[in-house]
């Protein structure tokens, strides 16, 4: 597991993704605060139309200005229209010109409804982050981590920059789409972090991202975080409906942490369900969880 | 005879395609022959629906024993797109056209709203064939429950758009060159140009393709969008909201409860889904090891949650609480007990 935090700490992009539900913020912020305190300076990036990251490292919401929120550990939330947007600033600089592509149909449909575009220019940002191409406040984060959303399809995100390079193939978009799968495609620079339950649909989902990453990108997840998982029953011989519940949901979480394993080898890491509301104390306790997982041998 | 319709929505992972099937096994053990339509369900849900066994029939009859029939129906947008170009298309050419056209094979995966859009055109058609008395739709796994529901204006703004006429001016003569575009002026050259030149010009010319072959189309495609948008916001379809447990979801479900009746859908009942069970002498401390203590916290913060809504919701909407059962139901059995547990709560209301 060593292995996996030192390579962790080299990656300049840290994609955290999972089904819907499984508390893949609370593991993006927990993974975030764990490079941070290990001295790497952090930029998590929420894509989520509605905001909670804030709540969980206990700041004030982004609305798209990059917060800092501990020390080393900064947060932004992220439009990707507004980035399309800026790009055509950008690349137009005639304000007369900029507004009339920005109000064009054409742009808003394009941008809308155009495949992996979106996805793409979160990636460009990320990428232009980690190449020292960032604001005042914070130039060059040492790596950005992505909270993905939940879109169905895992690697449907991963695979947009390719998608976008291979339709758009001249121009700034097409150029900047080649760059991104470059930079996607370096082991040494990014990195997915896969996040389930031991349940049956986001086993069976977690299991499926990862073979398709093995089929379509040749590579495997730097971790597997199964999360909120119920304690195991030890001694506890009460036969009251509350411990049937308890000893009947933990044997669904030992029977799908075993089918996971059947197509995993890699590093896991497990996460017990804490009594505790997301907030700063639960990204907390997950994140000395994960460090102690990580350090031990 | 206007079949009753009900729509199943809520957020990732909250378990509304379990709950969507529970609904439909209880209407066929009332007697009413049943349809449900799903997405993304489970191995073991497939299994008990049968859904799987013939990927390409529409409909499949669930082996249930119940005063009416179950049915079921998995959707798949790119199949549910294709024989919509196949009904739509005026001659084999055309449907040709589109079909073999590069930018089809992306925008019929990944235009924003299309598998969504599809489920509510699937959702119009059975609703007039008067084949069945109750119909039940599962919604996709969106991020944001309420995409399902833009998605009909959604495409009718993308096919009324400018990006339509644009695209069929045509920007291109016959040997694929741009056309000059003197009637915009300088200042729609410039633009045009600036398109030209950040998206290139072979996409302009596959996505002008698309949509000249899309042309024929486009009446009976707006039509029906329009008709599905009427349909969604009738009397005839309820739409049933489902919410995680846990006080911190209590202003999600508020907030889709909101947006859906603010735009003249109409909501029935609220489900907070696999709510922990309430434990007495809950313990305030708990250890990591402590299963029971553990389960007596998340007991108090469900029904905390519960609580908190009902307050708020002020008996707008009934409220149904389900517990979270020791295993998700996924024989048909199990499911029409479910179905009825949620349908005597209901009663109650």
């Amino acid at each position: 597991m060593v292995d996996v935090l030192r390579r962790l700490e080299r990656l300049q992009l840290v994609v955290v993704t999972g089904k819907g539900g499984v508390g893949k913020s609370i593991i993006s912020a927990a993974v975030g605060r764990l490079l941070a305190t290990r001295g790497r300076t952090v930029l998590l990036f929420e894509v989520d139309p509605r905001e909670n990251l804030h709540q969980l490292l206990d700041t004030q919401p982004s609305g798209g200005e990059i917060i800092k929120a501990s020390p080393n550990l900064y947060l932004q939330h992220i439009d990707p229209r507004e980035l399309i947007d800026d790009l055509v600033r950008e690349k137009l600089k005639v304000k007369l010109l900029v507004n009339k592509v920005l109000s064009s149909p054409v742009h808003r449909h394009f941008t809308e409804g155009a495949p992996g575009l979106k996805e793409t220019a979160v990636f460009g940002r990320a990428l232009r982050m980690v190449e020292g191409h960032g604001p005042r406040e914070l130039r060059r984060p040492d790596v950005v981590v992505l909270d993905a959303p939940a879109t169905g399809h895992g690697v449907s995100w991963l695979a947009a920059p390719q998608l976008v390079s291979d339709v758009v193939r001249s121009g700034p978009i097409g150029h900047m789409a080649q760059l991104i799968a470059a930079f996607l495609g370096d082991p040494d620079r990014f990195g997915v972090v896969v996040v389930t339950t031991a349940e049956e649909m986001p086993v069976e989902e977690s299991r499926e991202l990862i073979g398709a990453l093995r089929e379509r990108f040749d590579r495997q997840p730097e971790l597997v975080v199964a999360n909120a998982l119920y304690p195991p029953v030890g001694d506890d011989a009460s036969k009251d409906p509350v411990s049937r519940l308890w000893h009947r949901r933990r044997a669904i979480n030992v029977a799908q942490l075993e089918h996971l394993n059947a197509s995993w080898a890699g590093p896991l890491v497990e996460i017990p369900m804490f009594p505790i509301d997301p907030g700063p104390a639960l990204v907390g306790a997950v994140a000395r969880q994960l460090a102690s997982h990580l350090r031990s041998a | 005879m206007t079949t009753p319709l009900t729509v199943v929505v809520g957020s990732g992972g909250v378990g509304k395609t379990t709950l969507a099937a529970a609904l439909a096994a209880d209407e066929a053990s009332n007697g009413h022959d049943t349809l449900v339509m799903t997405f993304d369900p489970s191995l073991r849900l497939k299994d008990a629906l049968g859904v799987d066994a013939d990927p390409e029939a529409n409909e499949i009859k669930v082996e249930l024993e119940a005063a009416g029939e179950l049915w079921a129906s998995l959707l798949d947008a790119r199949r549910t797109f294709d024989s919509l170009i196949d009904r739509y298309a005026p001659n084999d050419a055309a449907r040709q056209r589109i079909l073999t056209n590069r930018f089809y094979d992306h925008l019929s995966g990944s235009l924003a709203g299309v598998l969504e859009y599809m489920a509510s055109e699937r959702l119009f058609e059975v609703a007039s064939y008067g084949k069945y008395q109750r119909v039940i739709l599962d919604t996709p796994p969106t991020r944001q429950a309420l995409d399902f529901l833009g998605a009909p204006e959604r495409i009718v703004g993308f096919l009324e758009s400018g990006a339509l006429r644009i695209a069929l001016k045509p920007w291109f003569d016959v040997d694929g060159s741009l056309k000059a575009t003197a009637k915009l002026g300088p200042l729609g050259r410039n633009v045009e140009s600036f398109f030209d030149r950040m998206v290139g010009m072979e996409l302009l010319r596959d996505m002008a393709e698309f949509f000249q072959a899309f042309a024929p189309l486009f009446d009976g495609f707006r039509e029906r969008a329009l008709e599905v948008q009427t349909l969604l916001r009738s009397e005839q379809t309820v739409f049933t909201l489902v919410s995680g447990p846990g006080q911190q979801r209590v202003a999600d479900t508020l907030f889709f409860a909101r947006r859906l009746t603010e735009a003249g859908h109409h909501l029935g009942p609220i489900i907070v889904n696999r709510v922990h069970p309430e434990v007495e002498d809950a313990p305030r401390a708990v250890t990591l090891d402590d299963g029971r203590g553990l389960l007596g916290w998340l007991g108090q913060r469900d029904h905390q949650g519960v609580d908190q809504l009902r307050e708020l919701l002020g008996g707008s909407h009934p409220l149904v609480v389900v517990p979270l059962l020791p295993d998700e139901p996924t024989k048909v059995g199990a499911l029409a007990k479910l179905g009825a547990m949620i349908r005597s709560s209901l009663q109650e209301h």
